[in-house]
C-alpha cells in the first residue's frame, strides 16, 4: 500500500480537472491529479467538437447572461452566469496565448458563430486534442504530480463512515497495470470525472459517472438528476461518427426527411437545426413516428470553411472527407441522434461560487457538477466553457482553503477495508455475471430515440429495478484481472447513477424542458426549483426542493410559471408545428 | 454490439512500420492497447472494448494503426430498425 500526501486531490484530467490542477499550482499548493486514463487523452473532452463559448473583451455580457437565463428558465444562480461568462472571456486569451489552433476569419480575428441553441450568444471551434495537450505540459511545468491510469474506488472520509459526517480527506483507488493500492491524504479533494454515460454507448467510454457515485455514497448532494437524460447526434447511421453536429449546423448543415423537407421550419423556426438538442432530437422522433423518415445531414449548403476547419481541427474529421462514399458534399447523409444518459451540466453534484458541494473538502468541477450558470438549457459550448470556469476555480478554492488546515489521522483499520473492497473482485470464484453483461444490462435500459424520450411511472421504475439487480450482482461478481476489474467498478457506479437518474424522475411529477412524462406532462409550477437527492444513512436517497437564489439575480421570471405542455410533449403530440404553421 | 460479443476485428497494428513509441498505448482512453514487454511492440490486448474513437490512429506517428469505418454503429438500439425502416448510404 502507498500512501501519499497532498493540498489538493484532483480526480479526473479533463478540461476542468486541468484547470483546477493549474490554478492551484499557480497558488503554490501541492497537486496531485490522478485519472484512470492518460492526462490529455482521457475523457469527454478530448472528444468533444471542440466548441465552446467565446466571449470576448469587446461584448456585452448582459446580453450574453439574460440569453442563458431566460431561455434557461431562469432555472440558475445568475452569478454563476455572469461568473461563467467572465471567466470564460480570460480562458479563451489563455488558448490564444498557448497557441491553440482556433478557426478564423480571413483577417485573422476569431471567426465566431452563433451558438447552438443561441441567437446572441457566440462560440468558437478550436482543437480540443491540442488544448489537452497543451494543459497537460502547463501543469506538468508548474510541478504538479500526474498518476495516469490509477482508478480511484472510493473517497476517503474523514470519520470512516459512508455518507460522512466530518468530510472528505482524500481519495483511494489502485494501479491499473500493477495493481499497486494507492492512498491520498488530501486537505482537499476535487472530482471531476465528467458526465454519467452508460458504457458503449457514445465513444466516450469512460464517463461513467464514477465521481458522482462516489460522491453519492460519500453524501454528497446531487441535483436535477432526471435532467441527465439528454441526446447527441454522432452517428451515421450503420456507418460511422459524425465530427459534431454543433460544427457542421454552425456552418450551415441542414436536416432534412425523406421527402427532401426542412422539416425544423415547423419545429423552431427562428434557430430551425440549431434549436435546443432536445428540440431537435424530439422533432427527428416525431418525422419518423409520422413515417417521414429516414432523416439526413445534408452538407451541401454549408461554407467552405467547415471542410477546412474538420480537417484541421476535428478528430477523425479527415474520415468524413475521405472515405466517406458516396461524396458528403453531393449527398445527404442518413444519420440519427442518441437518447439517454448524457448530461453536461444539467444535473450532478450541486456546488457554490467557489466550487464547494455540501460535502467539507470535497470541490467538484466540470460535468460531474450541476451547471447553474445555464439552467436548464446548456448551448454548444457552454459545457466546455464551464468545465474550463468551475475547474479554475475549483482550484483556487481548494489551494487557498488548504493553507489553512491539516491532514486528518486516517486509522490503518479503515485503510485495509478498502483495500479489501477494491481488489476483491479479484479473488472472487467464476460467476456467472461479468463486467461486460452487467454494462450489457445497463446499456439496454437506453431504448430507441422514441422510446427513451417518452417516459412514464411504469417504464421509469422497471428500469430502476434492473439497475438495483446490476447494483446488487456488482458485489458477487468476478474480476478476471485488472482491466476487468475498472469495468466491474463502473458498472457499479454508472448502476448507482442511474437508479438515482430513475428514482429522481419518479420523483419529479411534471413534465419541463427535455424531461418528458407521459403520465404527467404539464410543467408544475412547485417544481420551479433545484431537484436534490442525497443518500440516506439505511442506503435510501432523501429528495428535497431548494428554491433559486434571488441574491444577485439581475432578472425576475417574467411571468407566473403556470402549468404548460413541456417542449418534449408539444413536438412529439404535433402541437409544436401546429403553432408554427399557424 | 454489445461488450460481451465476441471481438470484430475493428482495430490492427502494422506491426512492421511500428517503432514501439507506446504513444497508442497512452492514447486509448479505454486501455485496449498495451505494450508486450518481451517485443517492446503494442499489442491489442482488450479489442472488444474499442469504440473507435480514433485517438490512437491520430496520435501513431508512423501511420501504423488502421481503424475500420465500415462497421456498425456503436448504438444498441436505432429508431430505424424499431420502425422497420430500411436506410441507403445516402437520399438519391
Amino acid at each position: 500500500m502507498d500512501v501519499l500526501e497532498t493540498d489538493v486531490l484532483i480526480i479526473g484530467g479533463g478540461f476542468a480537472g486541468c484547470w483546477a490542477a493549474l490554478r492551484a499550482a499557480d497558488l503554490n499548493a501541492t497537486v496531485t491529479l490522478v485519472d484512470k486514463a492518460y492526462v490529455s487523452r482521457s475523457g469527454a473532452s478530448t472528444m468533444s467538437g471542440g466548441i465552446t463559448t467565446c466571449p470576448l473583451d469587446t461584448d456585452d455580457l448582459d446580453v450574453w447572461a439574460e440569453e442563458f437565463i431566460v431561455r434557461g428558465s431562469y432555472m440558475c444562480d445568475q452569478r454563476w452566469t455572469y461568473q461563467l461568462l467572465e471567466g470564460q472571456r480570460e480562458r479563451i486569451k489563455d488558448y490564444v496565448r498557448w497557441n491553440v489552433p482556433i478557426s478564423r476569419s480571413p483577417d485573422g480575428s476569431i471567426r465566431r458563430f452563433a451558438s447552438r441553441g443561441m441567437v446572441n450568444v457566440r462560440g468558437m471551434q478550436y482543437q480540443p486534442k491540442v488544448a489537452m495537450r497543451e494543459l497537460r505540459r502547463q501543469i506538468t511545468a508548474r510541478g504538479a504530480r500526474i498518476l495516469d491510469r490509477l482508478f480511484i474506488t472510493e473517497l476517503l472520509t474523514a470519520d470512516g463512515e459512508w455518507p460522512t459526517r466530518t468530510g472528505i480527506a482524500g481519495a483511494v483507488g489502485f494501479d491499473v497495470y500493477n495493481g499497486r493500492f494507492i492512498v491520498i491524504k488530501a486537505k482537499r479533494t476535487i472530482v471531476s470525472t465528467g458526465m454519467i454515460a452508460m458504457k458503449g454507448t457514445h465513444r466516450v467510454d469512460n464517463d461513467c459517472g464514477d465521481g458522482a457515485a462516489m460522491a453519492f455514497r460519500a453524501g454528497g448532494r446531487l441535483v436535477d438528476m432526471e435532467f441527465t437524460f439528454g441526446g447527441t447526434f454522432n452517428v451515421l447511421m450503420k456507418k460511422f461518427d459524425f465530427p459534431s453536429y454543433n460544427v457542421a449546423v454552425a456552418h450551415g448543415a441542414r436536416l432534412i426527411n425523406a421527402r427532401g423537407e426542412r422539416f425544423m421550419q415547423q419545429y423552431d423556426p427562428e434557430r430551425l437545426e440549431r434549436s435546443e438538442l432536445s428540440h431537435v432530437v424530439a422533432a427527428f422522433a416525431k418525422e419518423i413516428v409520422d413515417g417521414r423518415g429516414p432523416v439526413f445531414v445534408d452538407l451541401r449548403h454549408v461554407d467552405d470553411s467547415y471542410w477546412s476547419d474538420i480537417a484541421r481541427l476535428h478528430r477523425g474529421g479527415s474520415i468524413l472527407l475521405t472515405d466517406h462514399v458516396p461524396d458528403p458534399k453531393t449527398h445527404p447523409l442518413p444519420i440519427e441522434p442518441t437518447w439517454g444518459m448524457w448530461a453536461s451540466g444539467r444535473s450532478g453534484l450541486q456546488i457554490d461560487l467557489g466550487a464547494r458541494t455540501n460535502l467539507y473538502g470535497l470541490l467538484a468541477a466540470g460535468s460531474v457538477a450541476k451547471n447553474d450558470a445555464t439552467g436548464t438549457h446548456a448551448s454548444a459550448g457552454s459545457p466546455t466553457a464551464f468545465c474550463k470556469v468551475s475547474g479554475w476555480y475549483a482550484g483556487a478554492t481548494a489551494a487557498i482553503e488548504s493553507r489553512e488546515c491539516q491532514h486528518p489521522v486516517i486509522k490503518d483499520d479503515l485503510l485495509r477495508m478498502l483495500r479489501e473492497q477494491a481488489l476483491a473482485p479479484l479473488r472472487r470464484p467464476t460467476s456467472s455475471n461479468t463486467p461486460d453483461i452487467l454494462h450489457d444490462d445497463l446499456a439496454r435500459l437506453e431504448a430507441s430515440v422514441v422510446d427513451g424520450m417518452i417516459l412514464n411511472g411504469e417504464k421509469l421504475t422497471r428500469m430502476l429495478r434492473t439497475t438495483e439487480t446490476v447494483l446488487e450482482a456488482t458485489g458477487t461478481c468476478r474480476a478476471n484481472d485488472l482491466h476487468d476489474l475498472v469495468k466491474l467498478h463502473e458498472a457499479r457506479n454508472v448502476a448507482l447513477c442511474a437508479g438515482v437518474v430513475y428514482r429522481s424522475a419518479l420523483d419529479r411529477t411534471e413534465s419541463r424542458e427535455q424531461f418528458f412524462r407521459e403520465d404527467h406532462p404539464m410543467t408544475d409550477p412547485s417544481w420551479f426549483c433545484w431537484h436534490g437527492a442525497t443518500m440516506n444513512s439505511a442506503g435510501g436517497v432523501d429528495f428535497d426542493r431548494q428554491a433559486f437564489p434571488t441574491e444577485g439575480a439581475k432578472l425576475k421570471p417574467e411571468s407566473p410559471d403556470t402549468p404548460s405542455l413541456g417542449p418534449i410533449g408539444a413536438i412529439i403530440r404535433g402541437e409544436r408545428a401546429a403553432l408554427a404553421c399557424s | 454490439m454489445f461488450m460481451s460479443d465476441p471481438a470484430n476485428g475493428k482495430l490492427s497494428i502494422n506491426l512492421e512500420t511500428c517503432t514501439g513509441c507506446a504513444l497508442c498505448v497512452l492514447a486509448c482512453p479505454v486501455d485496449v492497447i498495451r505494450m508486450d514487454a518481451a517485443t517492446a511492440k503494442p499489442v491489442i490486448a482488450y479489442p472488444r472494448d474499442c469504440q473507435v474513437c480514433y485517438l490512437c490512429e491520430d496520435d501513431c506517428p508512423t501511420h501504423s494503426i488502421s481503424l475500420s469505418h465500415d462497421i456498425s454503429n456503436s448504438r444498441r438500439y436505432s429508431t430505424y430498425d424499431e420502425f422497420g425502416l430500411k436506410i441507403a448510404d445516402s437520399q438519391s
